[in-house]
């Protein structure tokens, strides 16, 4: 509020040129946003164009004869739905369970006091910054061992040992005033009850928008199905996308933007829906707590 | 709790309750974070100690048998002149990803808050979108947008009177090109945690400089990058941790490392070591290299913003 008195004040005095020099910012903004999002354009009209198209007009935004061959191309190609659905499965999968005991794990560091508290909640934060590579040899032997080699569940379980759920709602159910707490903390409530009726309710939010995150991390996943996942009728977006890839080209154009784009296209639709309580949540996923 | 025999003391009773209590609520605390524990235990920390362990022996990824070697595999990795390429590349990701995923949006968002006017809350929501885009789409996007022929990219080069090098076969080039797909991913993302440290500032403070006719360049490098250090170093090492690893997708599909290993990166040749030639030793031998480098960040990290940033309430 403070802000924008000061803005409107500032305005005031010197309107002209201010409002000159912000054109100028305005511009360096725009080019960015159209640097962002010239290639989603991109892929959309170029899914739409034919393959001599792409050749003769790739500048053009809006096909000159649009075509939906490339989509029924791909839905020729690949089980594109049973593929849609191994992503959906095991991006769901992944974000229960992992919302689940990152939900327990932050109420037990922010609502108790106990030795070695600090001690465990800096380990965990420590993985973090672990790089994929570290622990992929062996999680790729553990999956095979258990027999979850070219299966979604083997997918799924590596993906879950995340701590960033456990940072970001700790520092959200630090937020929560204390008063509330300690009525159910004289009144002797049970933890879980206080979980449920304190807590998850005063967080939803934050839970709801991590929640689409980790869903929509988990669709793009592309290392674990690319080293547990064999056989087609397993695979996942990210892998049936890269069968359209090849370094020299000489693949359907049309047909590997089309599936770019059923790609983000869910992804996507959760952002612009959600898109208030993400920017909010993920505005403090580094600040204050 | 209720069953209490008669004689005791209420203090007594009181205290008993209490220690009761305390143990259980320490027992409450730990189950809840058991189930994370369990998972971390198999999936982060046996995998730790087992890629040291692996470090130590000659063995073949797929199987089981293993013989100690001792430093064996360290002396191979460390005189293999390919591992100090890696490092080389490793350092120039890193330098290109610093300044697009840090530096820009750093500037972009004090410019932002401070310095517009109006009409620029829409840009944040517009700006973090591609951090939801998968890399592999962001790589075949890379791919078509910068293809020699087609592309748009080389067609404005062309109109331009440049020619476009194929970039997958041009040392330098290919690492940058192939950077530009970890920053459509992250740049967003950091734009966003930057501009929400920067609005941390205090509306005030910047006026009064601006009434003394502070420059807005001075303005930024004496008043807000102080105060915003702790954010500021927070996206610098996450720019650094997670650029590493978003460019991992973009090498695998599009390049395999190439053209001979010059677009390869420390965590594409641990991949390469362990699944295309199986060496289970030598891949270890650069997880653990890959592991030594990011404890240093680590130790900034916790050095300069885990004060300022967890528990700046």
């Amino acid at each position: 509020m403070k802000t924008k008195q000061n803005e409107t004040q500032l305005f005031r005095v010197n309107s002209h040129s201010k409002r000159k020099s912000d054109l100028k910012w305005h511009i360096i903004f725009i080019v960015v946003v159209i640097l962002m999002l010239y290639p989603i354009v991109f892929a959309v009209s170029t899914s739409f164009k034919t393959l001599q198209e792409v050749y003769s007009n790739s500048f053009g935004v809006i096909p000159q004869n649009p075509t939906t061959a490339a989509y029924a191309g791909v839905l020729a190609k690949i089980p594109f739905l049973r593929i849609t659905f191994n992503t959906f499965f095991v991006a769901t999968l992944v974000t229960l369970f992992k919302l689940f005991t990152g939900i327990l794990a932050a109420y037990s560091f922010v609502f108790f006091d106990y030795k070695g508290k600090k001690v465990v909640y800096f380990i965990l934060i420590c993985t973090i910054f672990i790089p994929f590579t570290v622990t992929m040899i062996p999680n790729f032997i553990t999956v095979s061992q258990i027999g979850l080699k070219d299966n979604l569940l083997g997918v799924a379980l590596p993906q879950m040992a995340d701590a960033t759920g456990i940072f970001l709602l700790r520092q959200h159910m630090r937020g929560i005033p204390r008063s509330l707490v300690e009525v159910a903390e004289l009144e002797n409530t049970p933890h879980l009850t206080r979980l449920r009726t304190i807590v998850i309710p005063m967080v939803k939010p934050a839970i709801f928008s991590i929640g689409i995150i980790f869903f929509v991390n988990s669709w793009n996943e592309y290392v674990w199905p690319l080293l547990i996942l064999k056989s087609e009728k397993n695979y996942t977006l990210s892998l049936a996308l890269q069968m359209f890839v090849s370094s020299e080209g000489g693949v359907d154009v049309p047909m590997a933007m089309a599936t770019s784009v059923l790609t983000i296209l869910l992804p996507l639709i959760l952002y612009i829906f959600c898109q208030k309580f993400i920017i909010e949540t993920f505005s403090q996923s580094g600040i204050k707590g | 709790m209720r069953k209490q025999k008669a004689g005791i003391s209420a203090a007594d009773e009181i205290n008993r309750r209490f220690l009761k209590k305390s143990v259980r609520d320490v027992m409450t605390a730990w189950g809840y974070i058991l189930p994370a524990l369990l998972v971390f235990a198999v999936f982060m920390f046996w995998p730790l100690i087992y890629t040291v362990a692996m470090s130590f022996f000659k063995g073949n990824t797929a199987n089981p048998t293993k013989a100690f070697v001792g430093f064996a595999n360290y002396m191979t990795v460390l005189k293999d002149p390919n591992t100090l390429e890696l490092l080389k590349n490793t350092g120039f990701y890193i330098l290109i990803l610093i300044v697009i995923n840090f530096l820009f949006p750093y500037v972009m968002a004090f410019i932002n808050h401070f310095v517009m006017q109006r009409g620029k809350k829409l840009y944040k929501v517009i700006i973090f979108m591609p951090s939801l885009i998968s890399l592999v789409v962001g790589a075949m996007l890379i791919q078509w947008l910068f293809n020699p022929i087609i592309g748009p990219v080389s067609k404005l080069v062309v109109l331009f009177g440049g020619t476009m090098p194929t970039w997958s076969k041009t040392p330098g080039l290919v690492i940058f090109v192939i950077s530009l797909v970890a920053c459509y991913k992250a740049f967003g993302y950091n734009f966003l945690v930057l501009l929400s440290g920067v609005s941390n500032v205090s509306g005030e403070l910047i006026e009064a400089a601006r009434l003394e006719k502070t420059s807005n360049f001075k303005i930024f490098t004496k008043i807000v990058m102080p105060l915003t250090s702790s954010t500021a170093i927070y996206v610098l090492i996450m720019s650094i941790v997670q650029g590493v690893q978003f460019v991992f997708t973009p090498i695998k599909i599009l390049t395999q490392g190439g053209p001979n290993g010059a677009s390869s990166n420390i965590l594409y040749g641990t991949y390469q070591e362990a699944f295309l030639y199986f060496n289970s030793g030598s891949a270890s031998v650069l997880s653990v290299l890959t592991m030594l480098i990011f404890i240093v960040l680590l130790i900034l990290e916790f050095k300069y913003v885990e004060k300022g940033v967890y528990y700046e309430n």
